[in-house]
């Protein structure tokens, strides 16, 4: 007989690096000043480390803590983060303290990603969709450590994480029920939590921070930035997309587009007698642009990915609509919200800054490596999907008696962009990217087969409608304007394509360019959407103009 | 405060721009360097009256700002203004800075006979000008694409005459602008490793510091916190390409919240705009000391 195997290897190494570090920690309590000593003396060198930084939640005073700890005691760390946002992010690459990252989205350290990849500083493991990478936390991304942000703690260590609870969940569990070593970064110790959204049965110490984990305004659109331009697109949409297809469930990108949509459906789609028949569903940050269409009765049921700053007080006074606890305030969750936004929604429409000849999308551009967010989850067809909406069914094949619906995919964009360069281009610099990278995926946010729709200002391709690739890409040169992909667009071919549907402009769809201008936006400016609050929403002080 | 401060290199300098400049200040560096400052138009055309006064008027430029109670998050200089950048960020002492400027002002002075130089091209991209200029260069007729100032400007330096056949391609194949520059030196290129090598021996003994904050390289277009880095760029960069735009990329993943531009001159209006739109900013060129502060501390505050 061989000798007995010990099956909680993982178990019996957790408790020996809690029970070294006992004198630290009281309970489940460590000090402010001891947190450097704590993830020096939790954390082993190799160890897979979840660091929490969400799209607007960072867990800033435990980033700064793990850049600050000494480079000799650890080491290589692998990371696992959805979002790179902060500058200590990348230091502690620099510094030798990890070594390899797990990712999805990179925006604000874009071009400094780029540069440690070329330089060898930063091993790339992959660039995920949010849903894979919170996936392989619970298959071979099963974390050794996680560093979590929470807004409140009790004496009994639960969690209240409130409006932006977003990856807390997800991230916690992947190591609570793995042997896993949960360590918490609090602003607060209370007495009492408004609600329990972690139980401290999960968590394995907290430490009260420095300061409040910061939180970014990433979804407030000010109105005032809106164009003219804009305004027409978003008509175009409604007309062409939203009331043409009956969409009832939708997720909107974060641009100025989509903003425009939000805020033409109490004035736009009102006077198109559209209110009640269309999108009344919506998995979305709460963005202040949409108070008009929740105001005037447009909107049942928002659920959100996480929260947005100032619009706490609004969203607490409307529990028919947000997802909020019986203590009134919201809960997110990142993770069911892209699930829903995969699997759930009718439609995403969203913006990108290259689209190539083919249509495929990205918004990975040369020297930064920005990563996707949640588009390639919203944006792609889930083909094992069958569904019965309107919407979906809108897009069935006639020809094919096996055939089923498809989610739709709408890119919106101007045809250049703000940087005067032309959006529709031969070959992506994501090609390019991936090469200097060393990616095994040219990283394409959205590929052209899930893409249904683009909307520009000439027109809408409706891309889902082409037979061919070659038609394909004649739809997409119809509407592509003056950049060198719609220059090679051909008169001839553009009637045909206009005279079967494949593309549409203004003036087929009933939309008046005319009509198109600022005053028939529900709010035109901050203070408008204040008013629209009746006073709730608060925005930060960046966004106000007045005092 | 999370502010970027610019220190431009030659190029804007005036006349009379050291009337201004602490008295105290300018006699202790003519008195270390053993040189009357002139502050004229004549004499600007000499390197180390040039390169010493321009330092003198941005290191007089940080000791008024941090008097009144302002650090920078993040520095870069370009070309000559790297030292400045690095004494601002508490990496290079303020004495060392004035001898090593010198010495390298006069390095620079011995290094290229007439002949060579400087020009630039806009419009087109630095993989098309290194295209053009791969078609020029020769060990006979050397010619390199040099700073990169923005996205679609690329200096060239080497000898006048391959700058001059890049400069004709340059406007064949669509530049807006392709120029010589009126600069006596083929700085920025492999034409200066030999005054590189010697600065580098002149710095051996010269005791550098940890930035204080985030120092952007002009030879790699990074942002490091290393005194390795620092060193390399103080005594190198002028074999260099200045990646002046890299630079600015990288900074704004730091997201500072307003930038101060040295003087002398405003040169980089467009590449600030293109990377930071309309982030506050101040000009030293064009208010006062006192003046910045006030502004940099109302926007710190948010009362915009």
């Amino acid at each position: 007989m061989s000798e007995e195997r010990d099956w909680a290897t993982h178990r019996e190494a957790k408790a020996n690096k809690l029970s070294a570090m006992s004198s630290m920690i009281d309970g489940k309590f460590a000090k402010t000043s001891d947190a450097k000593a704590i993830l020096e003396g939790l954390i082993a060198p190799g160890d897979k480390v979840v660091l929490e930084g969400d799209n607007q939640k960072q867990a800033t005073f435990l980033s700064k803590t793990l850049a600050s700890v000494d480079p000799a005691k650890v080491h290589d760390l692998h990371m696992i983060m959805s979002s790179i946002s902060r500058p200590e992010h990348l230091d502690i690459f620099e510094d030798g303290i990890a070594s390899k990252m797990d990712f999805s989205f990179a925006g604000p350290q874009s071009t400094r990603v780029s540069q440690m990849i070329a330089d060898g500083t930063l091993k790339v493991g992959d660039i995920h969709t949010y849903l894979e990478l919170y996936a392989r936390l619970y298959i071979d991304l099963i974390p050794n450590v996680v560093l979590v942000a929470a807004d409140k703690v009790d004496r009994d260590g639960n969690l209240y994480t409130g409006y932006n609870t977003e990856e807390t969940p997800v991230i916690v569990e992947s190591a609570a029920f793995h042997d896993g070593i949960v360590i918490v970064q609090a602003n607060e110790v209370v007495d009492k939590l408004p609600r329990v959204d972690i139980p401290a049965d999960w968590v394995d110490v907290i430490i009260p921070a420095d300061e409040p984990y910061q939180l970014e305004p990433l979804f407030t659109r000010d109105p005032q930035n809106i164009t003219e331009l804009q305004i027409l697109m978003a008509m175009m949409a409604i007309r062409g997309i939203y009331e043409k297809h009956n969409v009832q469930s939708v997720n909107h990108g974060v641009g100025f587009n989509t903003a425009a949509i939000e805020l033409l459906l109490p004035t736009y789609g009102e006077q198109l007698g559209l209110k009640g028949k269309i999108v009344p569903n919506w998995e979305v940050n709460p963005t202040p642009t949409l108070i008009p269409a929740i105001e005037s009765g447009w909107v049942q049921s928002i659920h959100s990915f996480g929260g947005e700053v100032g619009m706490e007080k609004y969203i607490a006074a409307r529990p028919d609509v947000f997802f909020v606890g019986k203590d009134g305030t919201m809960r997110s969750n990142r993770a069911f919200g892209q699930m829903a936004g995969q699997y759930a929604l009718d439609m995403f429409v969203g913006s990108t800054l290259q689209i190539d000849q083919y249509g495929n999308s990205s918004t990975v551009t040369n020297g930064r490596l920005s990563g996707f967010g949640g588009a390639p989850n919203m944006g792609s067809n889930p083909t094992g999907r069958r569904h019965s909406t309107p919407a979906w069914q809108s897009l069935r094949p006639d020809n094919d008696p096996l055939g089923k619906g498809q989610k739709l995919v709408v890119q919106m964009v101007e045809t250049f962009g703000s940087n005067k360069r032309p959006v529709f281009v031969d070959s992506l610099d994501a090609v390019e990217v991936r090469k200097e990278a060393k990616l095994q995926n040219v990283p394409i946010m959205i590929y052209s087969e899930d893409t249904t729709h683009i909307v520009t200002e000439e027109g809408i391709a409706y891309l889902y409608k082409t037979s061919s690739m070659a038609e394909r890409q004649a739809a997409i040169e119809a509407i592509a304007g003056v950049t060198p992909v719609g220059l090679r667009s051909d008169p001839a071919v553009v009637k045909d394509l206009r005279a079967r549907g494949i593309v549409a402009f203004p003036e087929d769809l009933g939309v008046n360019r005319n009509q198109a201008t600022r005053s028939l936006l529900a709010a035109q400016n901050m203070e408008d959407l204040v008013k629209w609050s009746k006073g709730l929403y608060n925005p930060p002080a960046k966004f106000r103009s007045w005092s | 405060m999370n502010s970027l401060w610019i220190f431009p290199g030659q190029g804007g300098q005036t006349a009379g721009m050291l009337q201004n400049v602490d008295k105290a200040l300018r006699s202790h560096v003519e008195e270390l360097l053993g040189l009357k400052l002139l502050d004229t138009d004549e004499a600007y055309q000499d390197s180390v009256q040039l390169q010493v006064g321009i330092e003198l008027l941005q290191v007089a430029q940080v000791n008024a700002m941090q008097a009144a109670g302002l650090k920078p998050h993040l520095v870069a200089g370009h070309s000559l203004g790297v030292f400045a950048a690095a004494y601002a960020i508490g990496s290079l002492a303020q004495d060392d800075l004035f001898r090593v400027v010198k010495r390298r002002a006069e390095l620079m002075q011995g290094a290229y006979p007439q002949g060579y130089g400087m020009g630039v091209v806009v419009g087109l991209s630095r993989p098309e000008v290194e295209a053009l200029v791969a078609q020029v260069n020769s060990s006979e007729h050397p010619v390199y694409a040099s700073n990169q100032n923005a996205e679609d400007q690329t200096a060239l330096s080497g000898e006048l005459a391959a700058i001059d056949q890049v400069v004709t391609l340059a406007k064949a194949s669509g530049a807006v602008l392709a120029r010589r520059l009126k600069v006596p030196v083929p700085s920025h290129s492999p034409l200066m490793a030999k005054v590189g090598t010697q600065l580098a021996a002149a710095m051996a003994d010269v005791t550098l510091q940890k930035p204080a904050g985030i120092y952007l390289t002009n030879y790699s277009g990074r942002a490091v916190r290393q005194v390795a880095p620092v060193r390399e760029d103080l005594s190198n960069n002028l074999a260099h390409p200045v990646y002046f735009e890299a630079m600015m990329g990288v900074a704004h993943d730091y997201e500072p919240d307003s930038i101060v531009n040295f003087s002398p001159g405003r040169p980089f209006r467009k590449v600030l705009g293109q990377k930071f739109g309309d982030l506050h900013q101040v000009n030293l060129d064009q208010m006062s000391v006192s003046d910045a502060a006030f502004l940099l501390t109302k926007w710190e505050r948010g009362t915009y």
